[in-house]
């Protein structure tokens, strides 16, 4: 008898200490962030590095990244805020920066305004990165990686057909044109890959003349010389033949690594791409921009590109992501390292150029200190102001680009463009 | 014994009640409420009254009337190949002597059960500038340089008219074989044993007998060329070449959900569909109804 009395106060006690133990594992579940971003080899795996290491100190936090082509996920993002519901909005999207004004002049609301929360110092970011997510006074992104623009070229069948580092060094576009022949006469292999509905060399070469679609108080500034000049040009670069055209992500991004394509003209964020073939490695290398010529002011530095991850107001686990965001994008120096070699995550976050990893050399690109160079021509890059309406603006010079590569006027095609934006500005 | 109309009426009413509320609630209400959208002005969700604003926006738009332009272009042409294509199919595989009638029918409608976006996909990538298609037509020799078929605009277009007549090619010849099946073959057989040729007894016999069903399906091919989206919209996202390939749907797309948002003016353009769609119904209304007359 004594000893079922025994049994039954250990066994109830044993149930006692079960039962706590199990409600004390129930609140304190784990968290999920849900994350939307566009490019697996390069934001989403920072983004899973990032992770892994708010994962030391949060092990009950873990990040669900959902990868989207970039032109869905923003129509996605756009058509749910247009519709007014946020279910299945994540808690943190990414939003480029030609587009950041638009979404929050149009949907101030839905996004929170991280500047409130004090929880991130904006003193340690790039000023501009900070000024194109303010609105009225209120900024609401955590600056990510800047589009600072290289020639990224396969050293192997450059020197195939006779050209060193030091002949792509400040080269202008028409050298590149002259090389690009020069190359697929010897190797067979063409120099470039062009998306014909995708200007995103044509921004490349507006942005290092200084010049954009838009003055820096909105109004359309297609009229300008850097503008003639960067089309004038572009139109150049599409009769030359130098280049095969491709439609789509999957089909430009395989050119180049499959080892068809020579080179790529575009931002420091291809890095991850590039580097997702291993068995390339030291056969690559980086040289400057390519510059405009007869532009006074022209330099061999541009952007294309750049992006900064954002909260929603609408967020299920808010708080969390502020703090993610906070602990390692706000504060984590050597995660930007580690992302720089990675990936090429050019961050905008200051005190992380101060490390390792930013002045290494980089044995993918032929053992040079790849990054020091992308951190001089940063400073180079010159600023614009982007607007609200870079989507329009794509749109109207995205019509001209056909004409343009059969040899059409470059005057005309800017009269229509400058009377399409004006148009779609109303 | 007759209940009083009244009664009838009621429980008449009581029946239909439910259907149309949701008609009203779904269809009516939406088409209202988009009627009074277009006569707002604003971008993203500040919206302001402004009247006529957007019909005259219309008549300055320049890559408005580019996609009206496509969109017509698109129905001249391809509406007529299609159907007289699906009327073609629908005489030969109804002649009984055919050899392997049943495998040509599901093999010429198997395209009308594709996903849309499925096949768009997969024209994209056959018809790219390295793609099967090319490769095909430069090793017959029938071309010596690759088509551009997604970088020209005249090429693009023709892409689009290829895509969707493949695809709904069969969907309009199933039709078509239903209604020649509803004619007597007596007669066929009276024509032939007084001489007449095999082109006369189409024209005589055949073609009247299917009026209304060629007004059907020319009808409803327009009113899906007119809204023609998913095609476009896959293999040519942006508008194609120069927006060769920019339907009217498509442009609608890109107002609200790529460009900073102009709903109103969006739906100003989508009214323009619907009057395009009520002018043509009715002209093809209007000419059946004379041919039908003797």
């Amino acid at each position: 008898m004594k000893l079922n009395v025994l049994n039954r106060r250990s066994v109830l006690g044993a149930a006692l200490a079960g039962f706590s133990f199990l409600s004390a594992t129930v609140a304190y579940s784990a968290t999920t962030i849900t994350i939307w971003c566009w490019d697996k080899e390069f934001n989403g795996a920072t983004m899973k590095e990032a992770g892994a290491r708010y994962a030391k100190a949060h092990p009950d936090v873990t990040l669900n990244i959902v990868d989207f082509a970039k032109p869905d996920m923003e129509q996605k993002l756009q058509a749910q805020l247009a519709s007014g519901t946020t279910d299945g909005l994540p808690d943190i999207v990414l939003i480029e920066d030609y587009g950041a004004q638009k979404y929050l002049q149009s949907f101030t609301k839905d996004f929170e305004p991280l500047s409130d929360t004090k929880a991130i110092d904006y003193k340690n970011f790039a000023p501009y990165k900070v000024a194109l997510s303010t609105v009225a006074g209120k900024t609401y992104s955590l600056p990510f990686d800047s589009g600072d623009s290289g020639l990224f070229y396969r050293s192997d069948y450059l020197a195939q057909a006779g050209y060193k580092a030091e002949d792509l060094n400040n080269i202008t576009w028409d050298k590149l044109i002259e090389i690009g022949k020069a190359v697929e006469a010897k190797t067979g292999h063409k120099m470039l890959d062009l998306d014909l509905n995708d200007d995103g060399i044509f921004r490349i070469m507006l942005q290092s003349a200084g010049g954009w679609f838009f003055t820096p108080d909105g109004k359309s500034d297609i009229t300008s010389p850097a503008f003639k000049a960067a089309l004038t040009q572009y139109a150049k670069l599409m009769q030359s033949g130098i280049y095969k055209p491709v439609s789509g992500w999957a089909d430009y991004t395989g050119g180049f690594t499959s080892g068809e394509i020579a080179s790529t003209v575009t931002g420091v964020w291809i890095v991850g791409t590039i580097k997702s073939k291993p068995d390339q490695s030291g056969k690559w290398a980086i040289a400057p921009t390519p510059r405009l010529d007869g532009v006074k002011g022209a330099v061999n530095a541009s952007n294309l590109g750049g992006s900064s991850w954002y909260v929603l107001s609408s967020a299920k686990n808010k708080a969390p992501a502020i703090d993610f965001l906070a602990q390692i994008w706000g504060k984590d120096k050597d995660f930007y390292q580690k992302i720089l070699i990675g990936q090429g995550a050019f961050g905008t976050f200051l005190p992380a150029r101060e490390g390792d990893a930013f002045k290494a050399s980089d044995a993918f690109f032929g053992g040079e200190p790849v990054w020091l160079n992308f951190s001089n021509w940063l400073a180079q890059i010159p600023p614009v102001n982007f607007g609200t309406f870079t989507n329009e603006a794509d749109a109207a010079v995205d019509a001209q680009i056909a004409g343009l590569a059969k040899g059409g006027s470059v005057d005309d095609a800017i009269k229509a463009i400058d009377a399409q934006l004006k148009q779609q500005m109303q | 014994m007759a209940q009083a109309p009244g009664k009838t009426t009621l429980t008449g009413w009581l029946f239909k009640g439910p259907a149309l509320t949701l008609l009203a609630f779904f269809m009516v209400y939406p088409i209202l409420s988009s009627l009074w959208m277009s006569l707002q002005v604003g971008k993203g969700m500040n919206f302001s009254f402004g009247g006529f604003a957007n019909m005259w926006r219309l008549t300055q738009d320049a890559v408005f009337q580019q996609a009206l332009l496509n969109t017509l272009t698109l129905l001249v042409v391809q509406v007529p190949i299609m159907i007289s294509l699906a009327l073609l199919m629908a005489v030969a595989l109804n002649d009984p002597s055919l050899k392997g009638r049943a495998l040509f029918r599901t093999a010429i409608f198997l395209p009308c059960v594709t996903s849309l976006v499925a096949y768009s996909v997969l024209f994209k990538s056959m018809f790219a500038f390295d793609g099967v298609v090319n490769r095909f037509l430069e090793a017959l020799h029938i071309v010596d340089q690759p088509i551009p078929w997604l970088s020209d605009a005249f090429w693009a277009k023709t892409l689009i008219i290829l895509a969707i007549t493949w695809r709904w090619t069969g969907y309009n010849m199933i039709f078509f074989l239903a209604a020649l099946q509803n004619i007597e073959p007596s007669i066929y057989e009276a024509a032939r044993i007084d001489g007449i040729p095999r082109w006369a007894q189409f024209q005589k016999i055949t073609l009247p007998a299917l009026i209304p069903v060629v007004l059907f399906t020319t009808v409803t091919s327009t009113i899906g060329t007119l809204q023609l989206f998913d095609e476009v919209n896959t293999i040519t996202p942006l508008g194609g070449p120069s927006n060769s390939t920019l339907t009217l749907s498509l442009y609608i797309y890109q107002l609200s959900f790529k460009f900073m948002p102009s709903f109103g003016y969006a739906a100003t353009v989508s009214y323009v569909i619907v009057l395009l769609v009520m002018i043509l119904s009715f002209i093809q209304f209007v000419v059946a109804r004379e041919r039908r007359r003797p």
